[in-house]
């Protein structure tokens, strides 16, 4: 039976490492692993070139090559013949390539030393199972998508719509974009970023699944996988995060001695488990909006099936997000409406609050304890001291707007999201101080605790 | 150096026939008496047919053992000295190489079932004179030769 290459795709999603021979002039082999056989099309494939080494020369030398491939899930492993064609150093492979070495590079702090030089590729001259490879066979479970499963999808498709679409604010859209996707994909962590231009990172605004919200993190263009993501406004799904990761720290050990040096290693957002993940860039048109992750303990938790869902989606609630920045006043409030809730009775015994503003980091520490930075800290800062110079509890989205020391930009200042992470973080933070609406574009600063403020 | 003989590494051949075209195969265990002089590789009967012809046309063969949890790995190259079938008494080791490379597909996830259905016995065992060791871990040394 002739085996095509898009029939064992599972093959290439490089859980299970490949190996791959070739031969010198001289007729000498040679053996490596390589993490990962990218399938190019039903005829070729592509290696990753991230080091001038031994398979690399002898290619250029002897170009044909011999790959064993497995797949994950039943173990069955596949050969294929191999004859190398040519390295491409730019167009769409080689940045698809390249995305995934830079995000694992980024998270393992190896930016610009892990990076991919090239992608070799190759035709595949035949491809065959290595019969006997198994005393017994491995079922596999059905990973296809049944006419049923297809419907719940689209359906589900239609209703993250229709509740985009419906959404009063911003808060409510993000939320209700994490509900559906856990609703009908079975996605359970997720995350939303939204891009501040401001402030040049990332911050994130809604999370689900997550024993701690992450509400405020932050993330840098081009750190980590998210950032990668962003910079880079491509989507990202990786199979075998563990095995990558390792990958990428065997080669970081490896390089310590080199000349520059290594940045920290980034601590991945979530599950601190997680063995796949699924990053979509919001984008509209070029412009960045943010960035809507996914992770899963399940190394096959994603496939091509939900990419492609996942980028119509996306679509939408860059759409969505981008109509809640335009609207601006006419939003902003309603989002502080949703903020109002009593203290706890305990909350209310708390008789006092150290806020300490340092101006150095722009940020506020809420008894030393680290609550809020930039421009949302302006506005807490603000707000706190007019409060207690003029005893003013009433303020309105107007007045922060066309305050210039707050560093809102002119256009697009996403003075809604701002409010939604103060609030946030006061609620998980300080909850005896509260963002309350008091109607359209107005809100009220209430405080359950007596305040010292500290400016350093 | 001697890491490469440990028990638990995923172990991959290659060898390559009269016309430069190359091939590959899982073993599943390797040992050596003699402070790595000579290697003994156990090869499936199932799964070699191709390396093994190979070996017997030009004799050379390259061995990476691999630490699956750091990616530390080894590669020896050099020229068979002679290919047979493993004895029972070889058996034994190959079967105790199996159970300890089982264990590292655990620690991975691989249900044990499925990890123990790899083929392994009976064995082809090609001992090879080693003519190069180089260091084979994923990085800018990779490809070193270290003896």
């Amino acid at each position: 039976m002739k085996i095509r290459l898009s029939d064992i795709k599972r093959a290439f999603q490089g859980i299970v490492p490949s190996s791959v021979a070739t031969a010198d002039s001289d007729g000498v082999p040679n053996i490596t692993f390589v993490s990962q056989v990218y399938f190019v099309d039903d005829r070729h494939v592509a290696l990753s070139c991230q080091f001038f080494n031994k398979t690399r020369r002898n290619l250029d030398k002897n170009p044909l090559a011999a790959a064993e491939v497995i797949d994950p899930l039943t173990l069955q492993a596949y050969r294929l013949r191999l004859k190398f064609l040519r390295s491409e150093k730019s167009g769409p492979l080689f940045d698809t390539m390249s995305l995934r070495i830079d995000a694992i590079a980024s998270h393992t702090g190896m930016t610009g030393i892990f990076r991919l030089i090239a992608a070799d590729v190759f035709e595949v001259e035949s491809v065959e199972i290595v019969e006997g490879f198994l005393t017994a066979p491995v079922d596999a479970p059905c990973e296809d998508v049944s006419i049923e499963g297809a419907r719940t999808e689209m359906r589900g498709l239609q209703l993250v719509s229709e509740r985009i679409n419906r959404a009063s604010d911003l808060e409510w859209l993000l939320a209700s974009v994490l509900e559906s996707l856990e609703e009908f994909f079975n996605f359970s962590h997720t995350s939303i970023l939204l891009w501040d231009e401001a402030n040049r990172r990332l911050t994130t605004m809604a999370s689900r699944g997550y024993g701690k919200s992450g509400i405020g993190a932050e993330v840098a263009l081009g750190e980590g996988l998210i950032g990668t993501v962003a910079r880079e406004k491509r989507l990202l799904r990786l199979s075998s995060l563990e095995a990558d990761l390792r990958y990428g720290r065997t080669i970081r050990r490896e390089a310590t001695g080199a000349a520059r040096a290594l940045a920290e290693e980034i601590p991945l957002p979530g599950l601190p488990d997680a063995q796949s993940v699924l990053a979509i860039p919001l984008t509209l048109g070029d412009r960045l909006v943010g960035v809507i992750a996914a992770e899963d303990r399940d190394p096959m938790r994603f496939s091509e099936w939900h990419e492609a869902y996942l980028e119509i989606i996306a679509n939408q609630i860059a759409l969505g997000i981008d109509r809640m920045i335009e609207r601006g006043d006419e939003a902003g409030e309603d989002a502080v409406v949703a903020a109002a809730a009593e203290p706890s009775a305990a909350v209310r015994c708390r008789a006092k609050r150290r806020l300490t503003y340092y101006r150095h980091d722009d940020a506020i520490f809420v008894d030393d304890e680290y609550l809020i930075r930039n421009i949302p800290a302006r506005i807490l800062w603000k707000l706190l001291g007019e409060s207690q110079r003029t005893g003013r509890t009433e303020f309105s989205n107007r007045e922060m707007r066309v305050d210039s020391s707050l560093g809102l930009p002119p256009v697009k200042d996403n003075l809604e999201s701002r409010l939604i992470l103060l609030r946030h973080r006061l609620q998980e933070k300080c909850p005896d101080l509260q963002l309350v609406s008091t109607g359209r574009g107005r809100f009220a600063l209430k405080a359950e605790a007596s305040l010292e403020l500290v400016e350093r | 150096m001697h890491r490469c003989l440990d028990p638990g590494l995923s172990i991959i051949v290659g060898a390559v026939d009269e016309h430069g075209r190359p091939s590959t195969c899982r073993a599943i265990a390797i040992d050596s008496g003699d402070d790595l002089e000579t290697l003994k590789v156990f090869l499936p009967v199932a799964t070699s047919h191709e390396t093994i012809k190979n070996v017997a046309t030009t004799k050379r063969l390259a061995v990476v053992a691999t630490y699956p949890f750091d990616n530390s790995a080894t590669q020896l190259k050099g020229q068979a000295i002679e290919a047979r079938l493993a004895s029972e008494q070889e058996g034994v080791f190959v079967r105790e190489r199996l159970e300890a490379f089982i264990g590292s597909l655990r620690g991975f996830g691989v249900p044990g079932r499925i990890a123990g259905s790899l083929a392994h016995w009976p064995a082809f065992a090609v001992t090879i004179r080693v003519e190069q060791i180089f260091e084979q871990t994923p990085g800018p040394n990779a490809g070193r030769r270290i003896r």
